[in-house]
């Protein structure tokens, strides 16, 4: 009954926090991709392995450092993090089964939640993000500068992504490495490393997604889980194996439960977590391997 | 053979006569916890028949328990056309109700391969709990609803405590020997040659589709029969009574315990017990340890070991849960349970 | 049924003694978060533990140490059950004291009635702990019910705000429900001003699109009905939309510490309820009540950071408690179950030093609610400032 009534500033305001959230699920998504292309499964531990490096810039920046001056320090401390535990707890367990590597991801989301809890206590902390909350005008339409710098990071950390693996030999290598292992290593491709950079990679991936969103969902041990949902919901949808499938799935669902959730009373917030598994378990009905997943031929 | 089959009778009537007499051991609260372990083994028996003998991942058996725990939830506080079916014959409804909801998801899982069984099952233990949300004039919402207390029936003298206990140990046996019928029978043959090569299996004129489908709805029903248990020994259904985490646990512990050793799946069970109520006690525990001196009340700590445990668990055992667990328990338990 | 045999004493002792009570200690139980989305709130049983060791220290209850037993429930009802069955029956506690959350508390009612042991000034302001006391006599609340501190709002509003257009967010469950009806019963025959009302699920990554929606209503006046981190992020909305309506959130979202982080420009000027000294607010820093919290605090609290002592969670577990004390103590040197029921159900308490001066703090045996006198605050400055009279509700 009190349902406002449809206006085009707050469509356009609805489809903006939509993509904001979007390039979230997207980046958190790119990370898992990257890990499933490198250790064929899929990390349980990623959202917590976010929140862990944005609680540790978080810490940073209590001790005065400046967030622009925090930033490149978390990201190569996540980095060395992300090489770190592929070296050490899923190395050992990589040419195990899948639900192998599954659980022991699993195990490392409960080891650093708890961790997390047990160093930095519950609770709510804010989080003083690099971009101010104030609006500017786009067209009548006042949006944050904090959503539009969230979406611009996203984007730009894609695109060198993009760069990376077109165009340099160690991206070459990682995508050999991930294509075909027994080839890429008789053609010289360190192929051990290259699993091992992935995960760095994703790291890094995932710590920018937490400290673009603590600003916003203020910072808590649990912050990443729900963001998590939506990204496997993104990867799954995109292809486990595509990481344009996960930035296209993760803005596509970012914009979809926001308007879904706005504007069909029946979903509203209360079911839009519901909606993004359904659609899901549509599109992988019809699609087995995603949007843009690959066919695998599967061997006797 | 036949020495093999006789150990393993032997070795069931031992577990039937321990659970006989473990009451007169134990306080009566104590009764109760063991109770509590016995509905997080009853589920864990059928993830095992599950995971162990077909080789699919379900992140999502929390759900099936909550769908237990609301049908008897609904059935005796509703009640069906204003008539409230006492909390004891729901336990089966229950069951049934929550293997047809696994006959659901079984019927498309067939088409999807480990990981994405795996993250939609997930998925399913996060979506259930909007469920009772968005129903809540039928399912109660957050409020929740608020069933009959425990309460020892037809005139027994136990106490309610030692009710519960006898009545989810007994119904643990029952479902433990159809378990071990099933695994040892051909159903359980075809399902182990599933899990260990699909494609030969459907080679050879097996119906995968049939018989995956039958262990996702069998694994279903036993979840949904802890969950009824569950709601009936707290007397409360509401949807954070089966948290997200439950469904991690669950997995977790069946690594833990060994996939295919039914005597391993009790340690697992005793094992997400302590994890969710008795996490103080094992900080508490750590604190003996030299120059270690943590605070019970500080959360965390629990975790932080359960996941080490877990991940240094998994890693010793390289090949893998399935074949390594199996040969570490083998001298111990496969030989007497698991037909190998 | 519950209550495991009593244990029989000694020849020449009393027969049946009182389950939890010896000649030197009284055992009280309670189940609260302390992990988990709600862990923040865990502090009022932290709070409630550092008060009863100042009480022992000065002598006890009639010569009785008073022993706190809390437990984590890291607020999953299930576990709140297992965790009031261990503590009637394994520690024997006396009676359940101050457990925190309205279905954690509906889902060991029953139980504890039956059993007979008294459910005292639960931490939950559903309606239902003091009126439905002809079922579970052995129940009591403590805080002012939800219902009437969204009425004390609407009355607000009729009288202060011209011309209004209110929106409402609020958590979609009972808590955030009965906020709203509150709300509507309190704006009277003015309840068309409400112009737009959304809920939000506990589960939600974000409530920006909520607020979106809420600030296209063009209202001026922001009702936030929420819970923790989601009344933080509506701030945060707010003030990234550009909106300014006159704010009002509900108590249980209102501390300080929560207040203190979000953006100013949105918070500024926000209206809430009171009755607890807060800690953190400078108009009390002289006060007495807030020196005793302190210096308690630091004296016998576990884990104490300086964050702690300006935590109104603390403060609010020293109010509860003082209560409780207060209500043993006039229950007499022969303590019973049925005797503390009777007195915390005839109780007027004049002085307690954790809460507004000029609270009094009464029940009878038909009116279970005994915190029903408020004040209205203003947040400015980064701390509350309470203004206007004590506003009395009637449940």
């Amino acid at each position: 009954m009190y349902i406002a009534a449809f206006t085009w500033t707050e469509f356009a305001q609805q489809i903006t926090a939509g993509v904001r959230q979007g390039a979230v699920f997207a980046g958190l998504a790119l990370a898992l991709v990257i890990i499933y292309r490198s250790t064929r499964a899929i990390n349980f531990a990623q959202g917590e392995m976010a929140t862990f490096t944005t609680f540790v810039c978080w810490s940073l920046m209590n001790h005065g450092l400046s967030f622009w001056a925090a930033f490149p320090i978390v990201l190569v401390i996540a980095f060395v993090g992300g090489v770190t535990i592929e070296r050490t707890i899923i190395r050992p367990v990589e040419n195990g089964p899948v639900i192998t590597i599954v659980i022991v991801t699993l195990g490392l989301a409960l080891l650093l939640n708890g961790l997390m809890s047990v160093i930095w206590g519950g609770g709510n902390r804010p989080f003083n993000g690099p971009f101010s909350t104030r609006t500017i005008d786009v067209g009548g339409v006042p949006i944050s500068v904090q959503d539009i710098g969230i979406v611009a990071v996203s984007f730009v950390l894609v695109g060198l992504l993009a760069l990376f693996f077109r165009f340099t030999k160690l991206g070459l290598g990682l995508r050999a490495a991930a294509l075909n292992r027994d080839s890429s290593e008789l053609v010289g491709v360190r192929v051990g490393w290259m699993l091992a950079f992935g995960w760095g990679l994703a790291a890094v991936l995932g710590a920018v997604a937490g400290m673009m969103v603590a600003p916003i969902l203020f910072l808590d041990p649990n912050m990443m889980q729900t963001i998590l949902l939506y990204a496997f919901a993104a990867a799954v949808l995109g292809g486990l194996d595509s990481p344009v499938g996960a930035v296209v799935g993760g803005l596509l669902l970012g914009v979809a439960i926001t308007l879904l959730g706005r504007y069909v009373g029946f979903i509203g917030d209360t079911l839009k977590l519901p909606t993004a598994l359904l659609l899901i378990l549509l599109v992988l009905l019809v699609k087995p391997n995603g949007l843009f997943g690959r066919v695998a031929v599967r061997r006797v | 053979m036949r020495l093999k089959l006789a150990l393993e009778v032997l070795g069931l009537l031992a577990l039937a006569a321990l659970i006989a007499v473990m009451p007169q051991l134990v306080s009566s609260f104590t009764a109760y916890e063991m109770a509590t372990v016995g509905m997080y083994f009853i589920a864990l028996l059928g993830l095992s028949i599950l995971t162990g003998y077909s080789g699919q991942i379900s992140l999502g058996h929390g759900a099936f328990m909550a769908i237990g725990g609301y049908t008897t939830a609904v059935l005796s506080v509703n009640g069906v056309y204003g008539h409230h079916i006492r909390d004891l014959w729901t336990i089966p409804i229950a069951g049934v109700v929550a293997g047809v909801a696994g006959l659901l998801v079984g019927i498309p899982a067939l088409r999807l391969s480990g990981l994405y069984l795996a993250l939609i099952t997930f998925g399913i233990a996060v979506s259930f709990r909007q469920i009772p949300l968005k129903f809540d004039h039928f399912l109660g919402g957050t409020s929740g609803k608020v069933l009959s207390l425990l309460k020892t029936p037809f005139g027994l003298s136990a106490t309610p405590n030692n009710w519960i206990y006898y009545l989810t140990w007994g119904i643990a046996f029952v479902l433990l020997v159809a378990a071990w019928l099933f695994v040892r029978g051909k159903p359980g043959r075809t399902l182990k040659a599933i899990r260990d090569s699909e494609i030969a299996a459907a080679s050879s004129g097996i119906s995968l589709a049939r018989y995956k489908t039958l262990a996702f709805a069998m694994s279903a029903f036993y979840a949904g029969v802890a969950g009824s248990l569950y709601a009936i020994a707290r007397g409360f259904m509401n949807p954070d009574v089966f948290p997200i985490v439950l469904s991690v646990y669950l997995v977790a512990a069946l690594a833990l315990g060994g996939v295919d050793s039914f005597l391993g799946l009790i340690v697992g069970a005793s094992a997400i017990y302590v994890l969710v109520n008795r996490t103080a006690d094992v900080t508490q525990w750590i604190n003996h340890l030299p120059a270690v001196n943590l605070n019970p009340q500080r959360p965390g700590m629990p975790d932080v070991i359960f996941g080490a445990v877990l991940i240094v668990v998994l890693i010793i055992l390289p090949t893998g849960v399935g074949g390594a667990l199996r040969r570490l328990f083998g001298p111990l338990t496969s030989r007497l349970y698991s037909k190998s | 049924m519950l209550a495991a045999a009593v244990p029989v004493t000694a020849a020449g002792a009393r027969p049946l003694a009182t389950p939890g009570v010896t000649s030197t200690e009284i055992k009280i139980g309670s189940s609260v978060p302390l992990s988990g989305e709600a862990a923040i709130a865990g502090n009022v049983a932290r709070g409630i533990d550092a008060y009863f060791k100042y009480v022992n220290a000065k002598g006890g209850v009639f010569g009785r140490k008073l022993k706190f037993v809390y437990l984590d429930d890291g607020y999953d009802p299930g576990r709140a059950v297992n965790n009031t069955i261990r503590l009637v029956q394994q520690e024997q506690v006396f009676a359940m004291f101050s457990s925190l959350g309205t279905s954690n508390n509906l889902a060991v009612r029953k139980l504890l009635n039956d059993a007979k042991v008294p459910q005292l000034y639960v931490s939950s302001g559903a309606t239902t702990f003091g009126r439905d006391y002809k079922k579970y006599p052995w129940t009591i609340g403590y805080i002012p019910p939800y219902s009437e501190e969204g009425a004390v709002y609407g009355q607000y509003v009729v009288k202060n705000i011209k011309k209004p257009k209110i929106a409402v967010l609020y958590q979609d469950d009972d808590y955030g429900r009965d906020l709203y009806a509150g709300l509507r019963r309190g704006l009277g025959k003015k309840a068309g001003a409400i112009v737009s009302k959304v809920a939000y699920d506990p589960t939600s990554a974000d409530v920006q699109p909520q607020v979106t929606q809420l600030k296209a209503s063009k209202a001026n006046v922001f009702m936030i009905f929420a819970f923790g981190k989601f009344s933080l992020q509506a701030f945060n909305a707010v003030s990234r939309l550009g909106w300014k309506p006159q704010i009002f959130v509900n108590d249980v979202s209102s501390a300080s510490a929560l207040m203190s982080i979000v953006p100013q420009n949105a918070a500024n000027g926000s209206i809430s309820i009171v009755f607890g000294k807060d800690p953190a607010a400078p108009g009390w820093r002289r006060d007495k009540g807030i020196r005793l919290f302190q210096s308690i605090l630091r004296q016998y609290g576990a884990d104490i950071g300086s964050r702690d002592l300006q935590d109104g969670y603390y403060t609010a577990g020293m109010a509860t408690a003082y209560t409780l004390v207060d209500t043993l103590k006039k229950a007499g040197k022969n303590l019973t179950r049925d005797g503390v029921m009777r007195v915390a159900t005839h109780l007027t308490e004049k002085n307690n030093p954790f809460v507004l001066p000029g609270i009094v703090i009464h029940t009878t045996s038909t009116s279970r609610f005994p915190l029903t006198q408020v004040k209205l605050q203003r947040w400015s400055a980064k701390s509350w400032h309470p203004f206007g009279k004590l506003l009395s509700i009637k449940p």
